[in-house]
């Protein structure tokens, strides 16, 4: 990859003028940060640092602020209230032609009157960089991006994927401290999604480029990011590492956000370490945070992959804890794994989902029992707008 | 079980009346224009073709009206583009998109009036005891003398014509997407470069519409510079009507006509030209060819199946 070496190198030396307060070039600081439409507050207070050379996404669904904070970042919105700062220097104020940031914009916004080269070179022309080094380095990038073949074509010949490439291209030869990239991959086939997924990261770990990614989609921020930070209302309900947020939800929304929950809507029990709800008593390992007091409203969450699923032995009633009794309404095959339909009552169903090998022996319309661990149990306040993504609707049919 | 039409049906009813109504007469102009004014009483003849009407028209009267049109036809059109530019760039890009609207809205409200009317109007405004001079001698100044000069042919053609020019205009730059002008300054270009190098030439084709529905009308156009240039106001227009209506004679009328349509396709040509000659050196300066890369050094490129 010797190709690679002329950006690699210099990006990680890149000098940062008035860097005061010791932050490393490439850090990113949002300093209780605000921004209003009108009436509507699309960040909220938002402080945020990012380490150089981090890989961090900005999760949530749309109007959560994500795309703002970007935009703000870039320079294509100024904040109300708040700093932004990268490497150190203030950018309230500076227009985005002078940050040392670089945008891959959601829908690539390559300028079509221009070839896929003329294109890479653009930044660079701004510069007044010599002409040989533009050259130099549009090639080096196109490589980088494996879009060398397409130097000369223009961005309407080419497939998305190609698309795709030619804008990180664009946005990498300028080698910024910082690179921001808006949702990249939505308009992208879920094969070659997952292709970039992994080339987006390689690329960032190897340059030690921050790199700045917004998505709405949570296996996107999963797989790639060294921290995800899950926006609310303007706001960062939760930020940590991808297992920490699989794992240990801050909230009843995170839960709902990361991965797929059943959740149980219920009064708290036992002291707060269980939700009691219409279906099962749900008791967890450990208590609720925030805590629960006896009797409030409580959700109880559990990930489909914790639930087990066998045919219901006799009409015995079972009550015990964790065990909720119902009617097996679909199955599908995932591929690697299987995935059943629980119908427990009018309200509420169940997703279980074990690995194909593991597969009980149950058929559509039989009576089943589900059964998880303590363990596997989170426990969280009543949160309404949380809740409504988790919830599984109950079929009609 | 239906059969399918062949789609240039869907043109039909275009061609077949820009056939009878555009091609046809253009067609018999032309023809005319060879022929001859036979007697008082008949407006042309064409027993007899030859290029005779066409010498008549190339004589120095006739040059010195040509002259004029072109000079109000060019010097209107540069004036409408540079005055409707700035005007079509911010409704289009600055203005409150939901304003836009209103804002095409007003764009059209001169053409609520008659075009006669409205030039009229400016006649009455633009007279030396009219109500523009009246005020400006209340505070001091002399009468005021610019009717009937080609100064006030300006007036009212740029004022005729402007509404043509913006439209187009507005058009192409609501067609340069926020998004790659954001891109443009992302990359470090500055708002004029921005300007230069991706909002006016992505609104090339809207450019070209304009400047064309200003010229060709504003070269034919004569009740204009009539009324508000008076014997400064010569136009070939004015010349080809007086012919066909006045003077009866049908084929001098048509070779002025089909010379200025020559004009026109001149002028025009021209014109595309000197624009593409001034910004040859800027697109040279830009243009990057890469070529076939060198099989040894480069990473194989992947062929991805368009989505």
């Amino acid at each position: 990859m010797t190709q690679a070496s002329t950006i690699e190198a210099e990006s990680g030396t890149t000098p940062a003028p008035g860097n005061s307060r010791g932050e490393a070039p490439g850090t990113v600081v949002i300093d209780a940060v605000t921004k209003r439409y009108g009436d509507a507050t699309a960040v909220d207070g938002l402080s945020l640092t990012i380490k150089a050379g981090e890989f961090i996404s900005l999760l949530g669904p749309s109007g959560c602020g994500k795309t703002t904070t970007l935009r703000m970042i870039a320079g294509f919105e100024q904040p109300d209230a708040g700093d932004i700062r990268v490497s150190g220097r203030s950018l309230l104020g500076v227009p985005p032609y002078r940050r040392d940031v670089n945008t891959v914009f959601q829908a690539y916004a390559l300028f079509p009157h221009m070839s896929v080269a003329e294109n890479v070179a653009y930044g660079l022309q701004q510069k007044r960089t010599p002409k040989s080094e533009i050259r130099e380095r549009v090639i080096d990038a196109l490589d980088l991006a494996q879009m060398r073949g397409f130097a000369d074509r223009k961005p309407t010949q080419l497939s998305g994927g190609q698309q795709q490439r030619v804008a990180l291209a664009r946005a990498l030869v300028n080698r910024p401290s910082v690179l921001l990239l808006d949702e990249p991959l939505g308009a992208l086939d879920r094969q070659l999604r997952e292709e970039m997924q992994l080339e987006l990261k390689l690329l960032q770990s190897r340059l030690g480029i921050t790199f700045v990614f917004v998505t709405h989609d949570q296996g996107e921020a999963l797989s790639m990011s060294d921290r995800i930070a899950i926006m609310r209302n303007g706001g960062i309900e939760q930020l940590a590492d991808a297992d920490t947020v699989y794992a240990r939800p801050a909230s009843a929304y995170v839960a709902a956000f990361v991965g797929q929950q059943n959740f149980f809507r219920g009064r708290a029990a036992e002291g707060g370490g269980a939700v009691d709800s219409t279906h099962a008593l749900v008791r967890g390992a450990t208590p609720a945070s925030p805590a629960l007091r006896e009797g409030e409203a409580g959700l109880a969450a559990v990930r489909p992959e914790f639930v087990r699923i066998e045919a219901a032995a006799g009409d015995a009633a079972s009550d015990a804890v964790n065990t909720a009794r119902g009617t097996l309404l679909g199955v599908s095959h995932l591929g690697e794994t299987m995935q059943y339909l629980v119908r427990l009552g009018d309200d509420q169903s169940l997703i279980v989902r074990r690995p194909t090998p593991e597969a009980p022996q149950v058929s559509v319309g039989d009576a089943v029992v589900c059964s998880w661990r303590p363990e596997s149990v989170l426990l969280f306040p009543a949160d309404d707008a949380a809740s409504d993504g988790g919830f599984v609707a109950p079929p009609t049919a | 079980m239906r059969r399918r039409l062949p789609g240039f049906l869907l043109a039909a009813p275009a061609w077949a009346w820009l056939t009878i109504f555009f091609i046809a007469p253009v067609a018999m102009v032309v023809w005319f224009s060879f022929g001859y004014k036979p007697s008082i009483f008949a407006t042309q003849a064409t027993d007899k073709l030859s290029f005779d009407r066409y010498a008549e028209v190339l004589t120095p009267t006739f040059f010195a009206t040509f002259q004029n049109t072109l000079w109000v036809g060019v010097v209107g059109t540069v004036l409408c583009f540079l005055i409707g530019l700035p005007v079509a760039y911010w409704m289009a890009v600055k203005a409150p998109p939901s304003k836009r609207g209103l804002l095409v809205a007003l764009v059209m409200v001169p053409f609520w009036t008659n075009f006669l009317v409205r030039t009229i109007g400016w006649q009455v405004i633009l007279a030396p005891e009219g109500v523009l001079s009246t005020m400006l001698q209340g505070v001091g100044f002399e009468p005021l003398a610019i009717l009937n000069t080609r100064g006030a042919v300006l007036i009212g053609v740029v004022y005729n014509y402007l509404p043509l020019m913006i439209l187009p205009l507005f058009v192409a730059f609501d067609r340069v997407n926020g998004p790659l002008r954001e891109a443009s300054k992302d990359l470090g270009a500055g708002k004029l470069t921005t300007f230069f190098r991706i909002t006016l030439p992505l609104a090339q084709p809207g450019i070209v519409a304009g400047v064309l529905l200003v010229f060709i009308p504003l070269m034919g156009d004569y009740i204009t510079a009539t009324v508000l240039g008076g014997a400064k106001g010569n136009m070939v227009g004015q010349l080809v009507a007086s012919q066909f209506q006045t003077a009866q004679n049908w084929a001098l009328g048509s070779a002025m006509a089909v010379v200025l349509i020559f004009v026109i396709l001149l002028t025009a040509a021209a014109g595309a030209i000197l624009v593409w000659l001034v910004s040859w050196p800027f697109r040279a300066r830009n243009r990057l060819v890469i070529g076939t890369a060198p099989a040894a050094a480069s990473v194989p490129v992947r062929e991805e199946v368009a989505a």
